[in-house]
Protein backbone atom coordinates (compact mmCIF):
# COMPACT_ATOMS: atom_id res chain seq x y z
CA UNK A 1 0.00 0.00 0.00
CA UNK A 2 0.95 3.72 -0.69
CA UNK A 3 2.86 4.97 2.42
CA UNK A 4 1.36 8.23 1.72
CA UNK A 5 -1.97 6.66 2.37
CA UNK A 6 -0.80 4.85 5.61
CA UNK A 7 0.59 8.32 6.84
CA UNK A 8 -2.53 9.67 6.16
CA UNK A 9 -4.15 7.06 8.37
CA UNK A 10 -1.92 8.30 10.49
CA UNK A 11 -2.23 11.56 11.22
CA UNK A 12 -6.12 11.45 10.88
CA UNK A 13 -6.30 8.74 14.37
CA UNK A 14 -3.65 10.61 16.08
CA UNK A 15 -5.61 13.67 15.75
CA UNK A 16 -8.84 11.77 16.88
CA UNK A 17 -6.42 10.11 19.43
CA UNK A 18 -5.61 13.88 20.68
CA UNK A 19 -9.11 15.23 20.52
CA UNK A 20 -10.51 11.90 22.69
CA UNK A 21 -7.71 12.83 25.46
CA UNK A 22 -8.67 16.48 25.78
CA UNK A 23 -12.68 15.66 25.53
CA UNK A 24 -11.51 13.12 28.61
CA UNK A 25 -9.40 15.32 30.67
CA UNK A 26 -11.47 18.55 30.35
CA UNK A 27 -12.51 17.09 34.29
CA UNK A 28 -8.86 16.94 35.33
CA UNK A 29 -8.60 20.86 34.79
CA UNK A 30 -11.82 22.32 35.18
CA UNK A 31 -14.02 19.71 37.85
CA UNK A 32 -12.53 21.81 41.04
CA UNK A 33 -13.61 24.90 40.07
CA UNK A 34 -16.58 24.07 38.54
CA UNK A 35 -17.89 22.15 41.66
CA UNK A 36 -16.75 24.68 44.44
CA UNK A 37 -18.63 27.63 42.07
CA UNK A 38 -15.36 29.30 41.57
CA UNK A 39 -15.80 29.29 37.51
CA UNK A 40 -19.36 28.94 35.26
CA UNK A 41 -19.14 25.99 33.55
CA UNK A 42 -19.25 28.02 30.06
CA UNK A 43 -16.65 30.15 31.18
CA UNK A 44 -14.20 27.50 32.78
CA UNK A 45 -14.77 25.11 29.58
CA UNK A 46 -13.60 28.12 27.08
CA UNK A 47 -10.39 28.97 29.29
CA UNK A 48 -9.62 25.20 29.40
CA UNK A 49 -9.53 25.12 25.85
CA UNK A 50 -7.79 28.40 25.34
CA UNK A 51 -4.94 26.77 27.89
CA UNK A 52 -4.48 23.80 26.66
CA UNK A 53 -4.02 25.27 22.93
CA UNK A 54 -1.61 27.80 24.10
CA UNK A 55 0.15 25.03 26.27
CA UNK A 56 1.08 23.23 23.33
CA UNK A 57 3.23 25.57 21.74
CA UNK A 58 5.32 25.90 24.85
CA UNK A 59 7.72 22.83 24.51
CA UNK A 60 8.79 19.35 22.25
CA UNK A 61 10.89 17.82 24.40
CA UNK A 62 8.16 15.00 24.90
CA UNK A 63 7.43 14.65 21.34
CA UNK A 64 10.79 13.86 20.73
CA UNK A 65 11.21 11.54 23.42
CA UNK A 66 8.52 9.22 21.47
CA UNK A 67 9.53 10.14 17.72
CA UNK A 68 13.30 10.09 18.53
CA UNK A 69 14.08 8.73 21.88
CA UNK A 70 11.59 5.85 22.35
CA UNK A 71 12.40 3.88 19.03
CA UNK A 72 15.61 2.47 17.83
CA UNK A 73 16.54 3.87 14.01
CA UNK A 74 12.93 4.69 13.30
CA UNK A 75 13.74 5.69 9.69
CA UNK A 76 14.22 1.97 9.37
CA UNK A 77 10.67 1.32 10.86
CA UNK A 78 7.71 0.50 9.04
CA UNK A 79 4.57 3.16 8.93
CA UNK A 80 2.11 0.01 9.30
CA UNK A 81 4.12 -0.32 12.50
CA UNK A 82 3.12 3.23 13.81
CA UNK A 83 -0.19 2.49 12.48
CA UNK A 84 -0.77 -0.74 14.15
CA UNK A 85 0.69 0.87 17.47
CA UNK A 86 -1.88 3.65 17.63
CA UNK A 87 -4.71 1.71 16.38
CA UNK A 88 -4.08 -0.36 19.77
CA UNK A 89 -4.03 2.33 22.01
CA UNK A 90 -7.49 3.80 20.53
CA UNK A 91 -8.97 0.15 21.10
CA UNK A 92 -7.46 -0.64 24.42
CA UNK A 93 -8.92 3.42 25.38
CA UNK A 94 -12.20 3.05 24.05
CA UNK A 95 -12.69 -0.28 25.72
CA UNK A 96 -11.99 0.60 29.08
CA UNK A 97 -13.43 4.00 28.82
CA UNK A 98 -16.79 2.27 27.76
CA UNK A 99 -16.23 -0.65 30.60
CA UNK A 100 -15.67 2.39 33.05
CA UNK A 101 -12.54 0.52 34.17
CA UNK A 102 -9.56 2.99 35.42
CA UNK A 103 -7.20 3.43 32.37
CA UNK A 104 -4.28 6.07 31.25
CA UNK A 105 -4.63 7.52 27.36
CA UNK A 106 -1.39 8.16 27.51
CA UNK A 107 0.33 4.38 28.76
CA UNK A 108 -2.01 3.15 26.44
CA UNK A 109 -0.40 5.22 23.57
CA UNK A 110 2.77 4.35 24.44
CA UNK A 111 2.36 0.34 25.08
CA UNK A 112 0.42 0.35 22.16
CA UNK A 113 3.62 1.41 20.27
CA UNK A 114 5.94 -0.51 22.08
CA UNK A 115 3.53 -3.37 21.80
CA UNK A 116 3.65 -2.93 17.76
CA UNK A 117 7.00 -2.02 17.37
CA UNK A 118 8.59 -5.21 19.44
CA UNK A 119 5.63 -7.67 17.73
CA UNK A 120 7.30 -6.48 14.31
CA UNK A 121 11.07 -5.62 14.83
CA UNK A 122 11.99 -7.55 18.02
CA UNK A 123 13.04 -6.37 21.64
CA UNK A 124 16.06 -4.71 20.42
CA UNK A 125 13.91 -2.15 18.43
CA UNK A 126 12.57 -0.17 21.25
CA UNK A 127 15.11 1.68 23.67
CA UNK A 128 14.30 -0.11 26.63
CA UNK A 129 17.06 2.86 28.58
CA UNK A 130 14.67 5.59 27.46
CA UNK A 131 11.73 3.97 27.38
CA UNK A 132 12.19 3.22 31.67
CA UNK A 133 13.83 7.20 32.38
CA UNK A 134 11.01 8.80 30.46
CA UNK A 135 7.76 7.08 31.21
CA UNK A 136 8.04 3.86 33.74
CA UNK A 137 10.23 5.88 36.30
CA UNK A 138 8.41 9.19 35.71
CA UNK A 139 4.85 7.25 36.27
CA UNK A 140 5.71 5.43 39.33
CA UNK A 141 7.64 9.11 40.96
CA UNK A 142 5.27 12.10 39.72
CA UNK A 143 2.06 10.90 41.09
CA UNK A 144 4.46 10.62 44.30
CA UNK A 145 6.14 13.85 44.22
CA UNK A 146 2.35 15.60 42.97
CA UNK A 147 0.80 14.07 46.33
CA UNK A 148 3.88 15.11 48.69
CA UNK A 149 4.18 18.19 46.88
CA UNK A 150 0.08 19.11 46.82
CA UNK A 151 0.22 17.22 50.74
CA UNK A 152 2.39 20.19 52.08
CA UNK A 153 0.91 22.61 50.01
CA UNK A 154 -1.97 22.13 51.59
CA UNK A 155 -0.76 22.25 55.36
CA UNK A 156 1.00 25.44 54.69
CA UNK A 157 -2.15 26.65 53.20
CA UNK A 158 -4.33 25.82 56.53
CA UNK A 159 -1.89 26.78 58.78
CA UNK A 160 -1.03 30.32 57.17
CA UNK A 161 -4.46 31.10 57.32
CA UNK A 162 -5.17 29.43 60.40
CA UNK A 163 -6.77 32.08 63.55
CA UNK A 164 -6.55 31.74 67.03
CA UNK A 165 -9.22 29.50 68.60
CA UNK A 166 -10.47 32.25 70.70
CA UNK A 167 -11.39 35.01 68.29
CA UNK A 168 -14.49 33.93 66.04
CA UNK A 169 -13.18 35.63 62.95
CA UNK A 170 -13.98 34.14 59.59
CA UNK A 171 -10.61 32.55 58.51
CA UNK A 172 -11.26 33.64 54.56
CA UNK A 173 -10.65 30.42 53.29
CA UNK A 174 -13.63 30.23 51.03
CA UNK A 175 -11.23 32.81 49.11
CA UNK A 176 -9.53 30.46 47.66
CA UNK A 177 -11.61 29.65 44.96
CA UNK A 178 -10.82 32.79 43.18
CA UNK A 179 -7.24 31.22 42.95
CA UNK A 180 -8.82 28.34 41.94
CA UNK A 181 -9.36 30.46 38.44
CA UNK A 182 -5.89 30.85 37.92
CA UNK A 183 -4.75 27.34 39.31
CA UNK A 184 -6.61 25.13 37.14
CA UNK A 185 -6.12 27.41 34.25
CA UNK A 186 -2.73 26.20 34.90
CA UNK A 187 -2.88 22.89 34.87
CA UNK A 188 -4.70 23.05 31.68
CA UNK A 189 -2.39 24.68 29.97
CA UNK A 190 0.20 21.99 31.55
CA UNK A 191 -2.29 19.32 30.07
CA UNK A 192 -1.39 20.94 26.94
CA UNK A 193 2.32 20.92 27.27
CA UNK A 194 2.40 16.80 28.22
CA UNK A 195 -0.56 15.56 26.17
CA UNK A 196 -0.75 17.83 23.36
CA UNK A 197 3.18 16.68 22.15
CA UNK A 198 1.96 12.84 22.60
CA UNK A 199 0.06 13.38 19.45
CA UNK A 200 3.10 15.16 17.91
CA UNK A 201 5.68 12.42 18.40
CA UNK A 202 3.55 10.09 17.04
CA UNK A 203 2.40 12.23 14.21
CA UNK A 204 6.51 12.89 13.85
CA UNK A 205 7.37 9.24 13.95
CA UNK A 206 5.05 8.03 11.22
CA UNK A 207 6.62 10.88 8.88
CA UNK A 208 10.16 10.00 10.05
CA UNK A 209 9.25 6.10 9.44
CA UNK A 210 8.20 6.96 5.83
CA UNK A 211 10.72 9.06 4.86
CA UNK A 212 9.39 12.43 4.73
CA UNK A 213 11.39 13.69 7.13
CA UNK A 214 14.99 13.18 8.12
CA UNK A 215 15.53 10.85 12.00
CA UNK A 216 16.20 12.84 14.49
CA UNK A 217 14.60 16.31 13.15
CA UNK A 218 12.50 18.83 14.87
CA UNK A 219 9.21 18.48 14.67
CA UNK A 220 7.04 20.46 11.87
CA UNK A 221 5.10 23.00 12.66
CA UNK A 222 1.83 22.09 11.05
CA UNK A 223 1.82 18.90 13.32
CA UNK A 224 1.98 21.14 16.24
CA UNK A 225 -0.67 23.19 15.25
CA UNK A 226 -2.83 20.36 13.98
CA UNK A 227 -2.26 18.58 17.55
CA UNK A 228 -2.67 21.83 19.61
CA UNK A 229 -6.12 22.59 17.95
CA UNK A 230 -6.84 18.87 17.93
CA UNK A 231 -6.70 18.86 21.63
CA UNK A 232 -8.42 22.30 22.49
CA UNK A 233 -11.59 21.17 20.52
CA UNK A 234 -11.43 18.32 22.30
CA UNK A 235 -11.53 20.01 25.25
CA UNK A 236 -14.33 22.58 24.46
CA UNK A 237 -16.43 18.96 23.09
CA UNK A 238 -16.26 17.39 26.31
CA UNK A 239 -16.49 20.36 28.72
CA UNK A 240 -20.14 20.17 27.66
CA UNK A 241 -20.44 16.50 28.73
CA UNK A 242 -19.36 17.17 32.52
CA UNK A 243 -21.46 20.30 32.68
CA UNK A 244 -24.43 18.05 32.37
CA UNK A 245 -23.02 15.18 34.96
CA UNK A 246 -20.20 16.93 36.91
CA UNK A 247 -20.06 14.76 39.87
CA UNK A 248 -20.54 14.87 43.16
CA UNK A 249 -17.42 13.19 43.57
CA UNK A 250 -15.13 16.35 44.24
CA UNK A 251 -17.39 18.26 46.38
CA UNK A 252 -15.36 17.14 49.46
CA UNK A 253 -12.77 19.12 48.08
CA UNK A 254 -12.25 22.68 49.69
CA UNK A 255 -11.28 25.51 47.93
CA UNK A 256 -8.06 25.80 49.58
CA UNK A 257 -7.01 22.10 49.56
CA UNK A 258 -8.09 22.36 45.60
CA UNK A 259 -5.70 25.81 44.90
CA UNK A 260 -2.62 23.28 46.32
CA UNK A 261 -3.65 20.32 44.86
CA UNK A 262 -4.06 22.43 40.94
CA UNK A 263 -0.82 24.61 42.06
CA UNK A 264 0.81 20.67 42.71
CA UNK A 265 0.06 19.22 39.23
CA UNK A 266 0.29 21.69 37.21
CA UNK A 267 4.37 22.51 38.51
CA UNK A 268 4.80 18.54 38.39
CA UNK A 269 3.59 18.44 34.97
CA UNK A 270 5.30 21.26 34.00
CA UNK A 271 8.61 20.28 35.28
CA UNK A 272 8.15 17.03 33.89
CA UNK A 273 7.65 17.93 29.93
CA UNK A 274 10.99 20.27 30.48
CA UNK A 275 12.74 17.36 31.13
CA UNK A 276 10.82 14.89 28.08
CA UNK A 277 9.13 12.77 30.68
CA UNK A 278 5.62 11.70 29.02
CA UNK A 279 3.25 11.40 32.27
CA UNK A 280 -0.26 10.92 32.55
CA UNK A 281 -1.23 13.42 33.57
CA UNK A 282 -4.52 12.15 34.92
CA UNK A 283 -2.24 10.14 37.73
CA UNK A 284 -0.20 12.96 38.39
CA UNK A 285 -3.42 15.13 38.99
CA UNK A 286 -4.73 12.32 41.15
CA UNK A 287 -1.77 12.30 43.23
CA UNK A 288 -2.28 15.66 44.18
CA UNK A 289 -5.91 15.34 44.99
CA UNK A 290 -5.11 12.08 47.29
CA UNK A 291 -1.99 14.13 48.95
CA UNK A 292 -4.35 17.40 49.32
CA UNK A 293 -7.12 15.05 51.07
CA UNK A 294 -4.55 13.83 53.81
CA UNK A 295 -2.74 17.37 54.35
CA UNK A 296 -5.72 18.53 55.73
CA UNK A 297 -6.71 17.23 59.68
CA UNK A 298 -7.85 14.14 59.72
CA UNK A 299 -7.97 12.83 56.46
CA UNK A 300 -7.22 8.81 56.15
CA UNK A 301 -6.39 6.46 53.05
CA UNK A 302 -8.63 3.82 52.15
CA UNK A 303 -6.48 1.32 51.44
CA UNK A 304 -8.83 -0.73 49.04
CA UNK A 305 -10.11 2.04 47.25
CA UNK A 306 -6.05 3.04 46.70
CA UNK A 307 -5.47 -0.31 45.23
CA UNK A 308 -7.87 -0.21 42.92
CA UNK A 309 -6.33 2.67 41.71
CA UNK A 310 -3.66 1.78 41.19
CA UNK A 311 -3.71 -1.51 39.77
CA UNK A 312 -5.64 0.08 37.07
CA UNK A 313 -2.53 2.39 36.39
CA UNK A 314 -0.07 -0.74 36.21
CA UNK A 315 -2.12 -2.92 33.95
CA UNK A 316 -2.69 -0.18 30.94
CA UNK A 317 0.57 0.42 29.47
CA UNK A 318 1.10 -4.04 29.18
CA UNK A 319 -2.90 -4.41 28.33
CA UNK A 320 -2.00 -1.96 25.50
CA UNK A 321 1.11 -3.47 24.60
CA UNK A 322 -0.69 -6.36 23.93
CA UNK A 323 -3.30 -5.00 21.91
CA UNK A 324 -0.80 -3.22 20.24
CA UNK A 325 1.25 -6.18 19.28
CA UNK A 326 -1.71 -8.30 17.89
CA UNK A 327 -2.90 -5.19 15.34
CA UNK A 328 0.93 -5.40 14.72
CA UNK A 329 0.96 -9.18 13.58
CA UNK A 330 -2.24 -8.52 11.89
CA UNK A 331 -0.99 -5.42 9.53
CA UNK A 332 2.19 -7.12 9.50
CA UNK A 333 -0.06 -10.07 7.53
CA UNK A 334 -0.13 -8.26 4.58
CA UNK A 335 -2.04 -5.21 2.86
CA UNK A 336 -5.44 -6.63 3.82
CA UNK A 337 -4.29 -6.29 7.28
CA UNK A 338 -3.87 -2.62 7.11
CA UNK A 339 -7.64 -2.60 5.80
CA UNK A 340 -8.86 -5.34 8.38
CA UNK A 341 -6.92 -3.75 11.41
CA UNK A 342 -9.00 -0.23 10.00
CA UNK A 343 -12.28 -2.12 9.51
CA UNK A 344 -12.49 -3.05 13.29
CA UNK A 345 -11.21 0.36 14.48
CA UNK A 346 -13.45 2.13 12.71
CA UNK A 347 -16.10 -0.84 13.66
CA UNK A 348 -15.74 -0.56 17.30
CA UNK A 349 -15.56 3.62 17.29
CA UNK A 350 -19.20 3.47 16.31
CA UNK A 351 -20.14 0.52 17.97
CA UNK A 352 -19.38 2.35 21.03
CA UNK A 353 -20.28 5.55 20.09
CA UNK A 354 -23.96 3.89 19.20
CA UNK A 355 -24.49 2.27 22.17
CA UNK A 356 -23.20 5.02 24.93
CA UNK A 357 -25.49 7.35 22.67
CA UNK A 358 -28.67 4.92 23.23
CA UNK A 359 -28.00 4.33 27.32
CA UNK A 360 -27.55 7.74 27.44
CA UNK A 361 -24.06 7.33 29.19
CA UNK A 362 -24.59 6.69 32.87
CA UNK A 363 -22.80 8.65 35.45
CA UNK A 364 -20.15 5.87 36.11
CA UNK A 365 -18.72 5.96 32.34
CA UNK A 366 -18.37 9.80 32.56
CA UNK A 367 -17.11 10.07 36.28
CA UNK A 368 -13.67 11.47 36.15
CA UNK A 369 -10.45 9.12 37.21
CA UNK A 370 -10.03 12.28 39.62
CA UNK A 371 -13.13 11.66 41.97
CA UNK A 372 -12.39 8.06 41.56
CA UNK A 373 -8.66 8.79 43.43
CA UNK A 374 -10.76 11.45 45.39
CA UNK A 375 -12.57 8.24 46.82
CA UNK A 376 -9.19 7.12 48.30
CA UNK A 377 -8.88 9.54 50.79
CA UNK A 378 -11.81 9.51 53.49
CA UNK A 379 -12.05 12.61 55.14
CA UNK A 380 -12.93 13.11 58.94
CA UNK A 381 -16.39 14.09 58.14
CA UNK A 382 -17.56 10.87 56.26
CA UNK A 383 -15.63 8.73 58.72
CA UNK A 384 -18.00 10.97 61.24
CA UNK A 385 -21.26 10.41 59.08
CA UNK A 386 -19.87 6.57 58.86
CA UNK A 387 -19.50 6.13 62.85
CA UNK A 388 -23.18 7.65 62.89
CA UNK A 389 -24.86 5.49 60.59
CA UNK A 390 -23.25 2.39 61.92
CA UNK A 391 -24.57 3.18 65.72
CA UNK A 392 -27.76 4.10 64.43
CA UNK A 393 -28.25 0.83 63.32
CA UNK A 394 -26.54 -0.60 65.92
CA UNK A 395 -28.73 0.66 68.50
CA UNK A 396 -31.72 -0.06 66.49
CA UNK A 397 -30.93 -3.65 66.35
CA UNK A 398 -30.46 -3.40 70.26
CA UNK A 399 -33.58 -2.04 70.40
CA UNK A 400 -35.12 -5.27 68.70
CA UNK B 1 19.07 -3.81 30.13
CA UNK B 2 17.61 -2.23 33.19
CA UNK B 3 19.78 0.93 33.52
CA UNK B 4 19.47 2.33 37.52
CA UNK B 5 16.56 4.94 37.83
CA UNK B 6 18.35 8.83 36.92
CA UNK B 7 17.40 10.08 40.03
CA UNK B 8 18.90 13.02 39.07
CA UNK B 9 16.24 14.25 37.02
CA UNK B 10 13.48 12.93 39.34
CA UNK B 11 15.03 15.15 41.68
CA UNK B 12 14.69 18.22 39.76
CA UNK B 13 11.41 17.59 39.01
CA UNK B 14 10.77 17.15 43.06
CA UNK B 15 12.87 19.97 43.67
CA UNK B 16 10.91 21.95 41.02
CA UNK B 17 7.55 21.14 42.17
CA UNK B 18 7.93 21.72 45.39
CA UNK B 19 9.66 24.95 45.62
CA UNK B 20 7.37 26.12 43.00
CA UNK B 21 4.14 25.74 44.53
CA UNK B 22 5.39 26.03 47.82
CA UNK B 23 6.03 29.50 46.81
CA UNK B 24 2.78 30.51 45.05
CA UNK B 25 0.81 28.85 47.49
CA UNK B 26 2.73 30.53 50.81
CA UNK B 27 2.11 33.98 48.65
CA UNK B 28 -1.38 33.52 47.87
CA UNK B 29 -2.64 32.34 51.87
CA UNK B 30 -1.02 35.00 52.86
CA UNK B 31 -2.95 37.34 50.51
CA UNK B 32 -5.75 35.78 51.65
CA UNK B 33 -4.74 36.47 55.12
CA UNK B 34 -4.42 40.02 55.05
CA UNK B 35 -7.69 40.50 52.55
CA UNK B 36 -9.64 39.16 55.84
CA UNK B 37 -7.67 40.84 58.27
CA UNK B 38 -8.42 44.13 56.09
CA UNK B 39 -12.38 43.13 55.81
CA UNK B 40 -12.08 43.03 59.49
CA UNK B 41 -10.72 46.48 59.70
CA UNK B 42 -13.65 47.21 57.27
CA UNK B 43 -16.43 46.39 60.11
CA UNK B 44 -14.31 48.12 62.97
CA UNK B 45 -13.79 51.26 60.95
CA UNK B 46 -17.75 51.13 60.57
CA UNK B 47 -18.18 50.88 63.90
CA UNK B 48 -15.81 54.28 64.61
CA UNK B 49 -12.74 53.23 64.83
CA UNK B 50 -10.17 55.83 63.20
CA UNK B 51 -7.07 53.54 63.29
CA UNK B 52 -8.76 50.43 61.42
CA UNK B 53 -9.59 52.86 58.37
CA UNK B 54 -5.35 53.19 58.35
CA UNK B 55 -5.11 49.58 59.09
CA UNK B 56 -7.89 48.46 56.54
CA UNK B 57 -6.00 49.93 53.57
CA UNK B 58 -2.35 48.46 54.72
CA UNK B 59 -3.60 44.99 54.61
CA UNK B 60 -5.13 45.84 51.67
CA UNK B 61 -2.44 47.05 49.81
CA UNK B 62 -0.34 44.00 50.91
CA UNK B 63 -2.71 41.22 49.95
CA UNK B 64 -3.20 42.89 46.58
CA UNK B 65 1.03 43.33 46.68
CA UNK B 66 0.76 39.16 47.37
CA UNK B 67 -1.45 38.17 45.07
CA UNK B 68 0.29 39.68 42.65
CA UNK B 69 3.77 38.04 43.32
CA UNK B 70 1.95 34.95 43.30
CA UNK B 71 1.00 35.17 39.67
CA UNK B 72 4.25 36.70 38.54
CA UNK B 73 5.66 33.09 40.35
CA UNK B 74 3.74 31.20 38.12
CA UNK B 75 4.22 32.90 35.28
CA UNK B 76 7.92 32.80 35.92
CA UNK B 77 7.87 28.96 36.21
CA UNK B 78 5.90 28.72 32.76
CA UNK B 79 8.23 31.04 31.18
CA UNK B 80 11.29 28.70 31.83
CA UNK B 81 9.33 25.60 30.47
CA UNK B 82 10.02 27.04 26.97
CA UNK B 83 13.34 26.53 25.03
CA UNK B 84 15.53 29.59 25.00
CA UNK B 85 13.60 32.01 26.55
CA UNK B 86 15.27 32.67 29.37
CA UNK B 87 19.27 31.26 28.67
CA UNK B 88 20.55 31.08 31.98
CA UNK B 89 18.49 28.05 32.59
CA UNK B 90 19.21 24.98 30.43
Amino acid sequence: MDPLVIVGLVVVLALFFDFTNGFHDTANAMATPIATGALKPRTAVLIASTMNLVGAFLSTAVATMISVGMINDAGNLKPEIVFAGLTGAILWNLTTWFLGLPSSSSHALFGGLIGAVIAAAGFGAVNFDSILQKIFYPAIFAPVIAGVTAWLATKLAYAITKRSSDTDLATGRGRFRYGQVFSSSLVALAHGTNDAQKTMGVITLVLVASGLQADGAHVQTWVVLAAALAIALGTYSGGWRIIKTMGKGLSEVKPAQGLAAEVATAATILASSKLGFALSTTQVASGSIIGSGLGRAGGKVRWNKAGQVFIGWLLTLPAAALVGAISSAIVLAGPAGIVIDSVITVAVIIAIFQISRRNAVTHQHVSSELEEASEVVESKKQRKAATKTFKQAKSGKDKK
Amino acid sequence: MFTPIAWNSLFNVFGAALVATAAIVILFSYGVRLLVNAENAKTNAANGDVKALRSEAANRAGAYALFALSFSAVIYGVLLIVPNLIPSIK
